[in-house]
């Protein structure tokens, strides 16, 4: 039974506000499986918010999410935990705890609440971290961990996850250069690259030239203003001039294109 | 590594939980061998023998193997609540309440009986406090709920001077024995045996989302966590096990916090061997040091909270040091 909303995301004018300021009014937009969007906006204008809230964890002021034709609220948290994953900005962790411990609980959804997790879970989870180049390092206690190398475990649970939507909160901040193009060319290889689309990516990004390289979908918060489309529409010197109140300037050549901010 | 054989681990601990009764079975101002206590030759208890190991020195470790479970559970549920390894289960005012109005009691001269359930509605009372005050514009964060349990715990603590003050002198040795948590008395020992099997289940059925919480309230919600639900789980189990284990036994110190961590070196934080690794140890523990208690000074008794302290404030203090 595939038919066009199968499995889309609908935001439902959808309004969002945090501390009184909006992050969105009246939102109506639809996110597929297949896409990778980029949201972008000045620090404080609510991605982060609002990624929350595509998650359910989060109660918009008005309007629904609505994942597969039914209200995300309506679902039950552990199924919609395999819909839906999210990837945070940062993590406190205290005690101590391995990286596989760490990645394998990507597979709490899907393990029944009294059973252990067996080895196909394990299988799943060590896949994961193998991707992210992790492997050796699983034994280790993640308190030894560099801020990249934790950066990529945890993207390595979100893998183990699998989630149909990942949500990522700047997933690539800690890295080097080299290991930033590396993630987000997996994440590519995930959504839009892949064979059948069947996953969508939803990733707060600051960098627009990252996103202009990766993202095929760009949305924009402007303080209660969303502007979304296809990355070449909306990514304009225009548009990101006003967005971060700054002068971009971008430079192309035959290969690629570059944004520079001016003051 | 144990995590990789957690069978032999718990039975390791089981076999430490034996020992332990043991130990508090023979040992004391009367001396039983232990060939005596088997029946290995192949003569009977005396009757002096088994009355005082039967009605005397059991009961007494099997409240003491009690109120060590319970509060190292007790202790393990508090670390995950606040998500922090530095949290007890005292942290959040839960004996203040209890030891006030179990020095009330006391001060009207009530019995034990009325002292151990008067305790308990103490710690009862607390608990609802914190709860309402914690909750009372809807949100509920970390550190306003530590902070409302820190301030309700030094009102409780300026309560409980005051009625220092104005006790009569022959009451005040007795008060203080509680204070400071004693197993002498004898105390009805099922009802704390019952919430601490009642705690155990409760906590081993939502361990593995204890593993996950850890991680903090969005991710655990990411992962299908209904978190809100599960903190008031936390927070009433932990309090209720608290609370049992101070009616039983006054407030004995430094067991919930000493346990959880040293159990945490050896097994990981996996709460599926976490929870029940130390509700046995520190079962067992408590039961030595109660022991010990009873008997190092003999005949003076010493309150086995003194003893908990003795042993843990170095203990902690070396754990802290090694972990850094």
């Amino acid at each position: 039974m595939a038919s066009d909303s199968a499995n889309t995301l609908m935001l439902d004018s959808l309004s969002l506000s945090i501390g009184g300021k909006p992050v969105c009014r009246q939102l109506n937009m639809t996110f597929k499986p297949g896409e990778f969007w980029g949201v972008m906006g000045i620090n404080g204008v609510g991605k982060s918010t609002l990624l929350q809230c595509l998650t359910g964890l989060r109660q918009a002021d008005q309007g629904q999410i609505i994942l597969n034709n039914q209200s995300l609220s309506s679902y039950k948290p552990v199924e919609r935990a395999r819909k839906m994953g999210l990837m945070l900005q940062e993590y406190e962790y205290n005690f101590p705890c391995t990286v596989m411990e760490a990645a394998l609980i990507g597979r709490h959804p899907f393990v029944d609440p009294l059973q252990w997790e067996n080895s196909r879970d394990r299988d799943i989870a060590h896949q994961a971290l193998k991707q992210l180049g992790l492997e050796h390092l699983s034994e280790r206690f993640i308190s030894t961990l560099s801020g990249g190398e934790k950066r990529r475990l945890n993207l390595a649970t979100l893998l183990t996850q699998n989630p149909d939507y990942y949500l990522l909160d700047e997933p690539v901040n800690h890295l080097d250069i080299k290991a930033q193009l590396d993630i987000l060319s997996l994440l590519q290889s995930r959504f839009t690259a892949a064979e059948h689309k069947t996953h969508c990516g939803i990733m707060v990004i600051h960098d627009p030239n990252l996103a202009w390289r990766y993202c095929d979908h760009i949305l924009l918060l402007d303080n209660g203003q969303c502007t979304f489309g296809k990355t070449h529409e909306v990514l304009t010197t225009e548009n990101l001039s006003r967005l971060y109140q700054c002068k971009v300037k971008k430079i192309s050549d035959q290969q690629h294109t570059l944004f520079i901010a001016t003051p | 590594m144990l995590k990789k054989h957690p069978v032999f681990f718990l039975l390791a601990l089981v076999l430490l939980s034996l020992i332990s009764f043991i130990f508090a079975l023979l040992t004391g101002s009367v001396s039983v061998p232990v060939q005596e206590l088997f029946s290995l030759t192949g003569s009977p208890l005396s009757p002096f023998h088994y009355s005082l190991i039967f009605d005397l020195r059991l009961p007494r470790a099997l409240a003491a193997f009690t109120a060590g479970g319970l509060l190292s559970l007790a202790g393990v549920l508090m670390q995950v609540l606040l998500r922090n390894p530095l949290a007890d289960p005292y942290v959040l005012g839960v004996s203040g309440g209890a030891a006030l109005a179990a020095l009330l009691s006391m001060l009207a001269g009530l019995s034990s009986t009325w002292l151990t359930g008067s305790a308990f509605l103490g710690a009862l009372i607390s608990i609802v406090l914190v709860f309402s005050f914690a909750h009372a514009r809807g949100s509920w964060t970390i550190s306003r709920l530590l902070l409302t349990g820190i301030i309700l715990a030094s009102g409780w603590g300026a309560l409980i001077s005051f009625v220092l003050v104005i006790a009569p002198a022959e009451r005040i040795h007795g008060m203080l024995f509680w204070l400071m948590g004693d197993l002498s008395y004898n105390r009805p020992v099922l009802p704390a045996f019952i919430i601490l099997l009642l705690g155990l289940a409760g906590s081993l059925l939502i361990s593995r989302q204890l593993n996950i919480l850890l991680w903090g309230d969005l991710q655990a919600g990411s992962l299908g966590v209904d978190t809100r639900k599960l903190r008031n789980i936390i927070f009433f189990l932990s309090s209720l096990l608290t609370a049992g284990a101070i009616s039983l036994a006054g407030s004995i110190g430094f067991v919930g916090l000493v346990i959880p961590h040293l159990v945490r070196l050896l097994s990981g934080t996996d709460h599926r061997l976490l929870i029940p690794a130390s509700v046995l140890t520190g079962g067992s523990l408590l039961v030595i040091a109660d022991t010990l208690a009873r008997t190092v000074l003999a005949p003076q008794q010493l309150p086995v909270g003194v003893l908990t302290a003795l042993i843990g404030v170095p203990l902690f203090l070396y754990l802290l040091r090694r972990s850094q």
